[in-house]
């Protein structure tokens, strides 16, 4: 696919950067911050419904990781950027009723809080939440901040990572963390690895494993890398910088050389 | 003298409770089929269908084929935990290769049925209005491609689970489906209202009385004899419950 001739390159990306000086959100099943490969959570947040009060509830303070997959995507996201100020924001993990509600809920506290970039591995294709999500995504955008999304492998709608709002991310089967490739056909942005990928997990261990949910911490790491380097990026430029270092991408006029 | 809204709330709960005795033939039959054609095609050990509870804090292990080892049916797990939990709660499929690293997984499954697996590729089970479970794919051929294939092959299966699953939710909440049905097509204010009054009081089905229409029914379909043997038996068990002394509460 045709590549955007501008001086971006990956140096100019993200050469020399770390991801100092910017906060990512990892909106997940908590995260373990005794896992050596993820470095100290500086803030934590866990969000759930009280069906008697019929609200949120949210307690500060650290918590565990319910599932051990907020730990992988933390893990992930520390080695691409491992100077980025990492907050968890748990909203997984007790009963699902009123999860959407939890979801969205996390998502806004994540935002106006303050945080920079927003990694989120998880969706719903329920269609009463298509209203809520979409209003969540523009408040992010409108606010300067990144929200990267897993996608789904099927068809179906899914919030908000369909949203254009959003950068939304599949797995690929290439292994080089500082690899994208771009995507052609929309909804879906770009292509990160995701595939029989080894992860951080519960207790301390690794796992192996392939999901889309791996596939977009990938791109959250990146995305810290690049604002840290260029914290004056719109969410809009992100998506065009990463379109720019993505590896499938051809310079214009030139045949492919990939 | 029982009052109309008395007796429409009664007429709902009974249809209710009874719904799982009309349900269409042929559901669990489906899922069975579609679950072991799912094993087949992936070459895996146990391929399971585990559905939400009604207050979605569990899941239950509907459908499983499996090869040989015990199966997994009847097993509940909380939603909230394991590799299934988090399908159900994020939304998004995972495939995990390694799982003996994963020391919750292999010791909850291995407890109760004596399988311990390697592998596991999960994908939840869901439609536009709600989630409804997850179905999963135990130690599946090594020969085959990578997972990400896999996931959206398997996320065919899921949608026609979702479909039959579907069709067939009407009847656990018959009772509202049939008054609210009622209500929509009649004319007349006190009617409409009283209705839509009986539709709003209903709560959730009797499960028990709801499983024994669902088996009896299963039972009946099998024969006339068959029906007639369960009936013999139902009216032995309750009058023993009538001769036998009265068990202290």
């Amino acid at each position: 696919m045709p590549r955007i001739d501008l001086p971006i390159d990956k140096n100019w990306a993200w050469g020399g950067a770390s991801g100092a000086g910017i906060t990512v959100a990892v909106v997940d099943s908590g995260v373990d911050a005794a896992h050596p490969a993820v470095g100290a959570i500086d803030r934590a947040v866990a969000l759930r419904w009280d069906s008697e009060t019929e609200e949120v509830i949210s307690t500060d303070g650290p918590h565990e990781d319910l599932f051990g997959h907020g730990t992988a995507c933390a893990g992930i996201i520390r080695r691409a950027a491992p100077d980025a100020t990492l907050w968890s924001v748990r909203v997984l993990g007790s009963r699902l009723t009123g999860k959407g509600v939890v979801f969205a809920a996390g998502l806004r506290w994540a935002i106006t809080q303050g945080a920079r970039v927003v990694n989120l591995s998880l969706s719903t294709g329920r269609e009463d939440y298509f209203g809520l999500f979409h209003e969540i995504a523009d408040e992010a955008a409108f606010a300067g901040v990144v929200l990267v999304c897993a996608t789904n492998n099927v068809p179906a709608p899914t919030y908000p990572a369909q949203f254009s709002s959003v950068i939304s991310v599949a797995a690929h089967d290439g292994h080089d963390p500082f690899s994208l490739d771009a995507n052609p056909g929309p909804p879906v942005d770009f292509g990160a690895p995701g595939v029989d990928i080894t992860v951080p997990w519960l207790s301390g261990s690794t796992i192996a494993s392939t999901g889309n949910s791996f596939a977009a911490p990938h791109v959250t790491g990146l995305v810290a890398r690049i604002l840290s380097k260029h914290p004056y990026l719109t969410p809009y430029e992100v998506k065009t910088v990463l379109r720019a270092v993505a590896s499938n991408a051809v310079a214009q006029g030139a045949s492919d050389d990939n | 003298m029982v009052s109309p809204d008395e007796l429409l709330r009664e007429l709902g709960e009974l249809a209710t409770s009874l719904g799982p005795a009309v349900r269409p033939a042929g559901t669990d039959e489906l899922l069975r089929s579609l679950t072991e054609t799912a094993r087949r095609l992936f070459g895996a050990a146990a391929c399971s269908l585990a559905l939400l509870s009604e207050d979605e804090s569990e899941l239950l292990y509907t459908i499983a084929a499996c090869e040989g080892a015990d199966d997994v049916t009847g097993l509940r797990i909380p939603t909230s935990q394991g590799i299934a939990g988090w399908v159900v709660q994020s939304g998004q499929p995972i495939a995990i290769s390694d799982l003996a690293n994963d020391p919750r997984f292999s010791r909850e499954l291995a407890e109760q049925t004596g399988y311990v697996p390697q592998t596991i590729l999960a994908v939840p089970v869901e439609t536009p209005q709600r989630m409804l479970g997850v179905i999963s794919l135990l130690d599946r051929d090594a020969r085959r491609p990578g997972a990400e294939q896999d996931m959206a092959l398997l996320s065919l299966f899921a949608d026609q689970a979702a479909l039959a699953l579907a069709s067939v939710a009407g009847f656990n909440v018959l009772g509202r489906v049939l008054l609210a049905a009622l209500a929509d097509a009649a004319s007349g204010n006190d009617l409409v209202l009283a209705l839509r009054r009986a539709v709003d009081g209903l709560p959730t089905a009797d499960t028990d009385l709801a499983a024994l229409a669902a088996t009896f029914a299963a039972l009946a379909r099998r024969g006339a004899a068959e029906r007639r043997l369960a009936l013999a038996v139902l009216r032995d068990i309750g009058e023993y419950l009538e001769r036998r002394p009265p068990r202290p509460r």
